[in-house]
């Protein structure tokens, strides 16, 4: 199990008000429920969890996966806030 | 230049501390039920005043967890209020033509929680970052901006911030813009949620809040009496769907009422002390603007704050415009129940001109036993007064910073 990918999901789904387990890596944000603010607001939360900064939040994000990836790369860097 | 178009109003909605519909505020209205109480929040240990108005409203019935995220408080009581005006104008708003419609709402400090959050994670918690829709949430224009973006408002969408008479300028401003063309349907009125540490620290620091009374906290906002100490700050909203009176026959919407006459002035002489020149002047502006005798008005809610000087100024001010009549024109300050819902003020008071239009029943200024010598008007004291016939209301509203605004309401 991934840890990054708990964590973002249970970030959606606390946010959607959905089950987590509805949530896959491949699950599309925007047909999750998902809007760009709130995509916004999931990154912020991440990096607020793991006292990192997502250089560029604005970066194309469409799937589970590609915030994962984003936060893994990130966390492998060693980044910092 | 054509004529002005006439304005009516054909819903409203609510959100106060005498309840979060139009029945349970007119019922406590009218009862003399009081919104007012200790305040119940987590700093009133470090006040000097613990008593306010406050809505019984918890935004987690009305919205999602993910609408949430974005609404402050003062857009949450906003939306319901306006989600309730809508309902009952019986408007399909997104079935209108997006350009036709406008969105006027006054507020005094906007997302009050959402700045003060903020400010509390920068300056005390140290953190050095803030969350991503403090702006959004933040700003004065939030609430109305939200509204327009729920309801697919394409024409004027305004903020009007001119302190405690904010809801009256949207609203009268809401219906000039209607009257001369500029849109053919409104959502007006105000929404305020100011009660956090800071902002009451920044009244009690203008000692014009009034003490609480010691024997019974929901009597300590006594307009007109000669015990009377200040204000008693309240939140909540009142938003009305307004559109021309033709629109509204031609789709047989039920009218509450026309919105007869607007009246805005400066009031220049100070920036705290109200004169009476500067109170009269925007009541005679609206009689004006409504072609009306001052002895056609049936009712007058006052701004009636309860701070020593105002209830004066403006007894002085009514008796000014109104002369002869002054003695026999019923008044009273319904925010001896409500409170002072600042930005909000005028659109809640709005609400209650509605009921005592709508039942021929004034309502009262409640907590006055013995009136000041100095205010000796008929203030509806104590107990709601049934009258035979109501044609016209007057709502007074005056501010902090100058910025008057008087409406008149006519039943339709």
């Amino acid at each position: 199990m991934n840890n990054t990918f708990e964590v973002v999901s249970k970030l959606i789904a606390n946010k959607l008000e959905i089950d987590q387990q509805s949530i896959t890596r491949q699950s599309k944000l925007i047909e999750l429920g998902l809007d760009s603010l709130d995509i916004f607001d999931i990154i912020f939360q991440a990096e607020d969890q793991y006292g990192i900064k997502v250089p560029n939040p604005s970066e194309e994000v469409v799937t589970v996966d590609d915030v994962v990836k984003m936060l893994d790369e990130l966390l492998a860097a060693g980044a910092s806030a | 230049m054509s004529m002005p178009r006439r304005v009516v109003i054909t819903g409203a909605g609510i959100v106060s501390p005498l309840g979060n519909d139009l029945l349970s505020f007119q019922r406590n209205l009218l009862s003399g039920n009081s919104g007012i109480d200790h305040l119940n929040a987590d700093f009133c240990e470090q006040l000097e005043t613990r008593i306010a108005a406050q809505c019984q409203f918890n935004g987690e019935q009305y919205f999602t967890r993910q609408e949430l995220a974005l609404l402050d408080r003062v857009s949450q009581f906003a939306l319901y209020a306006t989600e309730q005006a809508v309902k009952q104008s019986g408007l399909d708003l997104l079935s209108v033509n997006p350009a036709s419609i406008g969105c006027f709402i006054g507020t005094g400090m906007g997302g009050a929680s959402a700045t003060e959050g903020g400010y509390t994670r920068l300056f005390k918690e140290g953190m050095n970052r803030l969350k991503p829709f403090t702006v959004l949430m933040a700003m004065n224009s939030a609430a109305a901006s939200q509204i327009a973006t729920k309801y697919g408002v394409a024409g004027p969408n305004i903020t009007i911030s001119t302190a405690c008479s904010s809801a009256a300028v949207a609203i009268g401003e809401a219906a000039k813009q209607i009257a001369f063309g500029r849109c053919e349907l409104a959502i007006a009125g105000g929404s305020e949620a100011l009660l956090t540490f800071g902002t009451i620290k920044a009244w009690e620091a203008l000692r014009t809040l009034a003490q609480e009374d010691p024997q019974d906290p929901a009597t300590s906002c006594k307009p007109f009496s000669a015990n009377r100490s200040g204000l008693v700050l309240g939140e909540g909203a009142a938003t009305f769907v307004l559109e021309t009176y033709e629109h509204a026959v031609q789709r047989g919407a039920t009218i509450l009422a026309e919105i007869a006459g607007y009246g805005s002035s400066n009031d220049f002489s100070h920036m705290t002390q109200p004169s009476v020149q500067g109170q009269a002047l925007s009541m005679q502006n609206a009689l004006r603007d409504a072609n009306l005798r001052a002895d056609q008005i049936g009712y007058i809610n006052a701004h009636g704050t309860g701070t020593q000087l105002n209830d004066i100024t403006e007894t002085r001010a009514i008796k000014q415009v109104f002369g002869s009549s002054a003695i026999r024109i019923p008044v009273s300050s319904t925010k001896s129940m409500h409170g002072h819902l600042m930005g909000a003020a005028a659109a809640v008071e709005l609400v209650a001109s509605l009921v005592a239009l709508h039942t021929n029943t004034l309502p009262p200024t409640m907590h006055l036993d013995a009136p000041d010598p100095e205010c000796d008007l008929n203030y509806v004291a104590n107990t709601a007064q049934e009258v035979t016939s109501l044609e016209y209301v007057m709502s007074n509203s005056f501010a902090f910073g100058g910025t008057s605004g008087v409406l008149i309401l006519r039943k339709i």
